[in-house]
This record gives C-alpha cells, structure tokens and sequence, in this order.
C-alpha cells in the first residue's frame, strides 16, 4: 500500500466516491485526498457524514465536463504534482436521460479525467468506476472486458458508461476498469441511501400499480452492496496485479433469479396485516413481447398517474427480459468474495417498507 | 373448483342461450361525436369496437323477457320444469324503466316501488310456476357466469332438473358508454342450465373476489394493473380444475373487453390469440353480463366451436370479480 502521495477522487459526494473515499481514508490514517467538488452543499453534507476523516480530505472546486476538470491552474498544478492515484466515480446515474446530456457528463467527464491523468507524473492507478450494465442489451456471460457493443443498450446511460470506458482502454494509463452491478443496499443489514430504479420498481409492485414484469422466473438479476463495492474499489487503487484490468463488482453467479427475488419481496410485503388485507395477486413474469404490448397500451391510454409509472420503468424493466451472468474470476482473484445476496435482499426490502422508500419513517402499507 | 366427474352422469350442463338486443346501435364514431366516450374514437376503434347496441324506448325488463322467450321457444320445453330462475342485471324497478326514463326508474328506488321486482315479474310473464325465483347483484359483468355456477350447484344439491338464469343491462346515459377503455352495450341474455348433459358441460369454475378495489373511481389505476395477473390466476386454475392443461383449451370466450387487452392476456397465458373469439368485440361490444354466452351461441352457430372442444368462458367485474367457468362443448 502506498503510504505518500495523495488520491484524486471525482463524485466524492455522491453514492460510491464517497464509500471509497471513506474506505480509503480509514484503511491508510497517513492519506490525504483531493476531491473534486461540483455543489458545495452537497460536499458539505459528506463532509459532515465523514466526519474526522473529512479532516485528510481537500476540497477542489471544479466541473468533470469542462476543460481541465474545470480547476483553477495553481490548484491544478497541485493536483497532478500531488496525485498518486484517481479514483473517477462522478457520473449521471439516472436512466431517463437523453444521450447526449449522458454523453457530456459521464464521456465527456471521463475523458476530462484522463487528460489530467496523463498530466500526473507520480500517478499509478486511475480506477474508473464504471457499470456491469456496459453489457447492454447483451445476454449470456459477460465478461470481464470489452464485450463489444454489437447487443445496442438498454439506456442512454449505459451507451455513455461503454462509451467512456473505451477513453479509458485507449489512454496510456495504469488504468482499473472497476464494472458495480445495481447497489441496492449499504450492507448485510439492508440500508439503503440513495433510492434507484430497482428501488423505485419494487415501489411500483408493492402498490399493485403493474401487472407484469418481462423476463423469467428462471434468469438471473445481479445486485450488490455498496460496502462491497468501495471496499473492492479501495483495494483496486493499490493492488499490484490490478493494472490493466477489468473488474465485475457483482454476485456473478451468485445471483438471486428474478422469481427468487420477487417471491422474497411478496413474502416481506406479506408480513404486512395492511397490505395483506388487500390481496394483491403477485405480478406476472412474462416475454418481452406481452410486456411491451402492455407498455404500449397503457401509454396509448392509461391516465397520467399509469402513464408516469409505466413511463419510469420503461429505461431499466427491459434489462430484466435481458439474462446475464457476470463472470468474476478477475475479481475473485484480486479481491475478496462478493457477499451472498441472499443474505441482504430480505433485509433490504424490509428497510424500504420502514423508511417508506425514504419518504418518511412511517410504515408503507 | 372442479365441478363433477366427466363420466356423462350429474355434470350440468349448459341446455340454450338466447340474446335480445335493442333496436338502436351506435357506431363508435358517432358516440364520440355525442361526447359519450372520454377516450378518442380512433383509440377504441384501434382496440376492435366498432358499434355498439343503444336502449331508447326499450326497458331492460323488456328485453330480459324477449331474451327468455326466445330461448323458451327455441328450447320447446316443458315450463314447468324449470324449477329455479335467477335473475341478474339492472335492479329493482328500474328494470321497468325504459332507457330514456332512467332517472325516474332510479328515484323508484326510494319508493313502495323498490318491491317491484323484475325477477319475480320474468317467473309470472314465462308461467314458470315451479320456478324458484331470485336474483343476483353486485356482480357486475360477471352477473351471468356467477348465476350460471349458482344454478348447477343448485342443480346438483337439489335436484333442480332446469334453471333459467337471465340477465339484462343498459347503461344509465349519464354514465356515457366507455368503461375503462371498452364501449359499453345493451342487451339481455338467457341461458338455460339443465342437471344432466351431454353437451356444454360445466366442468370447473373460479371466481376470486378482491374488495379492495370496490371503489371503481379512487383505485382506476390499480385495477387496470390487477386485471391482468388475476385473470391469468383464474384461467389457469380454471384449465386445471377441468383437468386440462392451458395447451388443451380450444377457445376463449371472452367478455368484450378491448381487443388488446385480450392479446396481452393470451400472451400471459400462453395461449395463440387466434383461440380468443374476438369476432363480437366490433359488432356488438361490451354488453356487460351477456358477453360470453352471446359469444358461445354465436361462436358455435358460426361453426367455430365443434362438439367436444375445450371452452374457457372469461369475465371480470367491477367489485372486484374475476370468473372463469370451463365448458367441454
């Protein structure tokens, strides 16, 4: 583990940057970071979470979309003397977008990152914190490189993620191509942080507002821990052998199969006497065809309120008709094991039900 | 739940269906000039309706005694042997009431007159003297499939040799003619149930009823989703309570719910869409509780349904009722 020189972290406030910057900051008590800082309010508030160790952590005001990551030039100066590793996990999760808008921050973003890598001289690790979901519209086993992008995507999201990591493929760098697969959870107890797709789709079923689901019982829909994956990620910036690789931060074949997942989540539900009482049939598993004739019914009909339902799941459902294993041998030979999901699905939809999806503490019946 | 063993003995079975239909129709088109629908005219032409059966002048109990005439004539039994009558559809003395005078029918309702009943005035009218005689309510569309179960279980528990369960809707005109994206019709339709037949035989019938979505108006959105995951529970339970497998059934008989929601539910299903009679959807629409037996008659007069095959019969109501009932025809 390197012990001088400092890391270099992007979206330090958001979801992951701000789990790896924890994990590294606690892992090493003599390391110090920058981070890039977009919103100020934002930063504060991880600054707050982090609490001490946001004492070893120097804020750099700037923007991954503009030039030079938007740095003034002393400070830039600063930065790429200083940095030892970077760690860029800013990005524009949210499916919904248009391509360009996901273009301009997560491509455009990344490749700002590695023109400032390319300008450090003591740099020996840039980690780019990408998503399993490069994958696509691609099914069967990925593996863990570039799998080509013949299968088209799901989401502009994902087209932009592919996208970027060709930037970093091509750039000279130390480069670790780190591949999350959906966070749905901090860690084994089920907490969860920052409400996404999965999240907001199970919301979706838990008020019986759809009646179908595309896909299989049978195939797989890989989920992981935050804890994980910062943990991975932290190691990835220091890990000898890691230079050069691509990582699936993901349970792999250890997956839970979409039947798994939704039974246990009716089940949790069904603990429930409110929600019990009103017998809603569990939703059906069934091919992408009858699913998007349903889709297609409903935006051609439904009122608005089943308009914007259908309309929210339109950029993540299909992925689930999509079955994929994410191959993780590079991971498991560089890291340690993914947790099971099967140890933290049922607490992580319990924690949803008590938190109201994050809309309050009261209990969502 | 199965009903009897398919030895030829004690299987009740369905013995005549006879339908009346107003003079009036409407084409979908002109009921959306006559701001009758609150969805556009090409979106439910795009889901098959075509035109639709409008009352006027006739009342509802007008045409429930046309229908059972008919079908006494046609059948040339004995009246007296029908010892059971259930009667379903537009309520109390508004059954009398013709379609432009609804609104006085309705305020009979808070009057002496709300012990007019159609039911016990059909059993007069047809001279069914040995006819029990009741009705059934809050069924909705599945008014005819739910007094069609109760006469075979009566059929068999009580030696009932004949049943004539009849119902008759129309739509109040206040209430326009769409429901959830299906244009409403008017009509009346009997069907005779005999104890014992060889032919159009009720194998198995389900019905799940969900009162959490008895208020149509406030749970809109989550009916339209629980429709199609419960329909496909009663299908499938109802194949496998007739002994069949889903690949087994011949024909669906629908109710006359848009054309494309039954092209998704074959696909819940797994059934080909061509096994759906979607034939009456255009010409007929949605004649709330006479759909699927109006459909079965015409479906076997046209020469679709052949002597043996496997029949599921189909309908949700608002309620909330799902009911399907399996026929070897």
């Amino acid at each position: 583990m390197t012990l001088s020189g400092k890391v270099f972290i992007t979206g330090a406030s958001g979801l992951v940057g701000e789990a790896v910057l924890r994990q590294l900051l606690t892992q090493n008590p003599a390391l110090e970071a920058f981070v890039l800082v977009r919103n100020d309010l934002r930063w504060q508030l991880a600054s707050r979470r982090l609490g001490p160790l946001a004492g070893r952590v120097i804020p750099v005001s700037g923007d991954a979309t503009l030039p030079g990551l938007g740095i003034d030039p002393l400070t830039r100066q600063r930065v790429e003397r200083e940095t030892v590793a970077i760690v860029h996990a800013a990005a524009d999760t949210s499916f919904s977008r248009s391509l360009d808008h996901s273009r301009f921050i997560n491509t455009l973003g990344t490749y700002h990152v590695t023109e400032l890598a390319l300008l450090c001289p003591a740099l020996t690790r840039l980690v780019y914190v990408s998503t399993a979901f490069v994958a696509g519209r691609g099914t069967g086993t990925m593996r863990e490189c570039d799998n080509g992008a013949n299968a088209g995507w799901v989401n502009a999201y994902e087209q932009s993620k592919y996208e970027a990591e060709q930037w970093v493929r091509d750039s000279n760098l130390p480069w670790v191509i780190a591949r999350p697969s959906t966070i749905v959870c901090r860690g084994l107890e089920g907490e969860v942080r920052q409400i996404n797709a999965v999240h907001r789709a199970l919301r979706v079923y838990h008020r019986g507002l759809a009646a179908m689901i595309p896909g299989d019982r049978a195939h797989k829909f890989d989920v992981i821990t935050s804890s994980y994956v910062a943990e991975a990620i932290a190691t990835l910036v220091w890990h000898p052998d890691a230079a050069g690789r691509t990582v699936h931060l993901c349970s792999g074949r250890r997956a839970l199969t979409l039947g798994e997942m939704l039974d246990a989540a009716y089940d949790v539900w069904a603990e429930c006497p409110v929600w019990r009482k009103r017998g809603l049939e569990r939703t059906v598993i069934t091919d992408a065809e009858t699913y998007e004739m349903f889709e297609r019914a409903v935006m051609e009909t439904g009122d608005a309120r089943l308009r914007a339902v259908i309309s929210s799941l339109s950029h993540f459902i299909p992925q689930l008709a999509l079955p994929k294993v994410f191959e993780t041998s590079v991971a498991e030979s560089l890291l340690n094991p993914a947790p099971d999901p099967a140890t933290y699905w049922k607490p992580m939809l319990r924690r949803l039900l008590q938190t109201n999806w994050g809309h309050s503490e009261e209990v969502a019946a | 739940m199965p009903f009897a063993k398919q030895n030829g003995q004690n299987t009740p079975a369905i013995a005549g269906i006879s339908y009346a239909f107003p003079a009036g129709s409407r084409t979908v088109a002109e009921l959306a000039k006559e701001q009758q629908l609150s969805s556009s005219s090409e979106t439910l032409e795009s889901f098959g309706f075509g035109s639709v059966h409008v009352a006027v002048e006739e009342s509802p109990y007008e045409l429930a005694l046309a229908a059972s005439t008919r079908l006494l004539d046609e059948a040339g039994i004995d009246r007296s042997s029908i010892g059971l009558l259930i009667y379903g559809g537009t309520p109390g003395c508004m059954a009398f009431a013709s379609a432009e005078q609804a609104e006085d029918g309705a305020a009979g309702l808070c009057t002496m007159s709300r012990f007019k009943y159609p039911a016990s005035r059909l059993q007069y009218d047809l001279d069914l003297p040995n006819a029990w005689t009741f009705a059934v309510d809050q069924l909705a569309c599945t008014t005819l499939l739910g007094a069609a179960r109760v006469a075979r279980s009566l059929c068999l528990t009580e030696g009932i040799e004949r049943a004539l369960c009849v119902s008759s809707d129309f739509f109040p005109v206040n209430a326009g003619r769409e429901a959830i994206f299906n244009c409403t019709s008017d009509a009346a339709c009997a069907v005779l149930i005999e104890r014992n037949g060889e032919r159009n035989r009720l194998l198995s019938a389900t019905t799940i009823t969900k009162g959490y979505y008895w208020d149509v108006d406030a749970l809109r959105d989550e009916i339209v989703a629980s429709y199609f995951p419960t329909a496909r529970h009663v299908m499938l339970k109802t194949i496998a309570d007739a002994g069949w497998a889903p690949g087994d059934v011949d024909w669906i008989i629908p109710h006359n719910v848009s054309m494309r929601s039954w092209q998704i539910l074959s696909g819940l299903i797994r059934l080909p869409r061509a096994r759906v009679f979607t034939d009456n959807i255009a010409r007929h629409g949605h004649t709330l509780a006479g759909d699927n037996f109006i459909n079965y008659r015409d479906a076997i007069e046209g020469g679709c349904i052949e002597p043996g095959q496997r029949v599921v019969l189909f309908a949700y109501g608002f309620g909330a009722q799902w009911t399907g009932i399996a026929v070897e025809a």
